[in-house]
């Protein structure tokens, strides 16, 4: 019995990374799926991953025309939907003295604005029952350098789990959040630092995680396909730390 | 989803409650079941619902030779463990004032000294990669009327879910602990209340807790099988709040 079976997923960001691990996980369940990205090669060539009949559209969540734009061929596609990844992220590390104006509103307008629109705006669009999940990190309840900008995107989207999961109860809808800790995705590559700096980067992210090693985007994936299930539906406004230990010992 | 397939899993105070909803959806996702509990009796129609080949061993988690001879039958009958489930304990509520060494001492001896040795006595008898979840609670975090005793022991026990994630981290042994909001299970009937107080509590879970209502065995189950299972492996150290939102917003 597939958990999913019959039900109408979106996942923005799901070109990549977590966003397509949890896609072909959503799909594997026997969920339709929906993924949107700025990339159309890459959503193309997710679309084929993930399996036939996977619908994609090009999308910059900072960008509120585009949100609309989302919204408007969900709608046209699915109708209402059951499950809304919110996952679409970017994460550029530079210490304090050195963040710019730039990266600020570079972090805040996708990682925050653009999370909290894609919310409101796909609200209308949610069954009653639906189950929302929201991409954070496990860098916000921690003081790690060079992520002054980015840890404080990841806090503020927390925030809105438990703000949102508060008012959609009425319509049974549940707001989670799933905290990744170091999780092996092209996320680094465009993080603006070398080869040989992001190498050196995982080495001392796997030596500080409890675990000793990095995560898989599946393991998020299978976290995400809890939170959107009838598995959970006792389970509102939590944060499930995905993170080989890195938040609690 | 059979994801224990093949697995043993050990389930104490799966007699009752969580832990009889848990034996039966871990025997759903394939596993071999052993449970324990105090009461003969009704351990004996547990293993009948959760199906056939259950192994039952009476004991009382607070008599550590009990808890010995519980796992030299598992191994007997079963082998090493995959899946252990520290579920028994016991919650009677009473405020400061009303509360004696006698009290404290029933609560401490089950729920903290009895899970400790649960889980220590556990090691020789895990498989390496074996998942081992705590039932503690929301309201170890709370304060909450009438459970200064209660509260306490469950906060006890989520430390366990750290310390000992720490220490089993080299065989690849996983320690998560599942918090349960408000559950509707018979231990409501065992807490001390008079007729007048469970009535008064159950209407107040309506007010208080942000879903409107309590959860069920079920739901809790659901969490402990996605901790139970691979689908988990990069989580250890949490504690997954199963509450209604009650902890969270």
């Amino acid at each position: 019995m597939k958990r999913l079976e019959g039900k109408k997923a979106v996942i923005t960001g799901g070109n990549s990374g977590i966003g397509l691990a949890s896609a072909k996980r959503l799909a594997e369940e026997g969920a339709r799926v929906l993924i949107s990205g700025r990339d159309p090669k890459t959503l193309s060539a997710a679309a084929t991953e993930i399996g036939p009949g996977t619908l994609t559209v090009q999308a910059d969540v900072s960008k509120m025309a585009d949100i609309d734009k989302l919204v408007a061929f969900t709608k046209e596609q699915f109708g209402k939907i059951d499950i809304l990844f919110v996952n679409a992220g970017i994460a550029k590390f530079a210490p304090l003295p050195e963040s710019t104006e730039a990266l600020f509103d570079e972090h805040f307008n996708i990682n925050v604005k653009g999370l909290y629109f894609t919310v409101q705006k796909a609200m209308p669009y949610l069954n009653d029952g639906a189950s929302v999940i929201l991409n954070t990190s496990i860098v916000s309840t921690k003081g790690e350098a060079n992520t002054s900008i980015y840890a404080a995107t990841k806090a503020a989207a927390r925030s809105i789990a438990r703000t949102a999961a508060r008012e959609t109860l009425p319509r049974r809808i549940r707001v989670n959040a799933v905290a990744p800790g170091y999780i092996e995705t092209p996320i680094f590559v465009r993080s603006g630092i070398s080869a040989q700096q992001i190498a050196m980067f995982k080495a001392g992210a796997a030596a500080r995680t409890p675990m000793k090693r990095l995560g898989t985007a599946e393991e998020v994936a299978a976290a995400v396909a809890f939170l959107a299930s009838d598995d959970a539906t006792y389970i509102t406004g939590v944060e499930l730390n995905v993170d080989g230990g890195m938040g609690q010992l | 989803m059979k994801r224990l397939e093949g697995k043993v899993a050990v389930i104490t105070g799966g007699n009752s409650g969580i832990g009889l909803a848990s034996a039966k959806r871990l025997r759903e996702e394939g596993a071999k079941i052993a449970i324990s509990g105090r009461d003969a009796k009704t351990l004996e129609s547990a293993a009948k619902e959760i199906g056939e080949g259950t192994l039952v061993v009476q004991g009382d988690v607070s008599k550590l030779s009990d808890i010995d001879k519980l796992y030299n039958a598992v191994k007997e009958n079963f082998g090493k463990i995959d899946v252990l489930f520290v579920n028994a304990g016991i919650a009677i509520f009473a405020p400061y004032a009303m509360t004696n060494e006698e009290l404290f001492d029933k609560m401490y001896d089950i729920n903290v000294k009895g899970a400790y040795f649960t889980i220590q006595k556990a090691i020789p008898f895990l498989n390496d990669g074996a998942s081992v979840i705590l039932n503690t609670s929301i309201v170890s975090t709370k304060g909450m009327e009438n459970t200064g005793i209660y509260s306490s022991t469950k906060a006890a026990v989520r430390s366990f879910a750290r310390t000992a994630a720490r220490e089993l981290l080299p065989r690849k042994i996983r320690v998560n602990a599942v918090a349960p909001g408000p559950i509707t299970t018979p231990i409501i009937g065992r807490t001390g209340m008079s007729e007048e107080q469970q009535q008064a509590y159950v209407e107040g879970v309506k007010s208080r807790v942000p879903m409107g209502r309590s959860g069920t065995a079920d739901e809790v189950a659901g969490a402990v099988a996605f901790l139970a299972s691979d689908d988990s492996s990069y989580v250890t150290g949490v504690e997954l709040n199963v509450d209604g939102g009650l902890g969270q917003l």
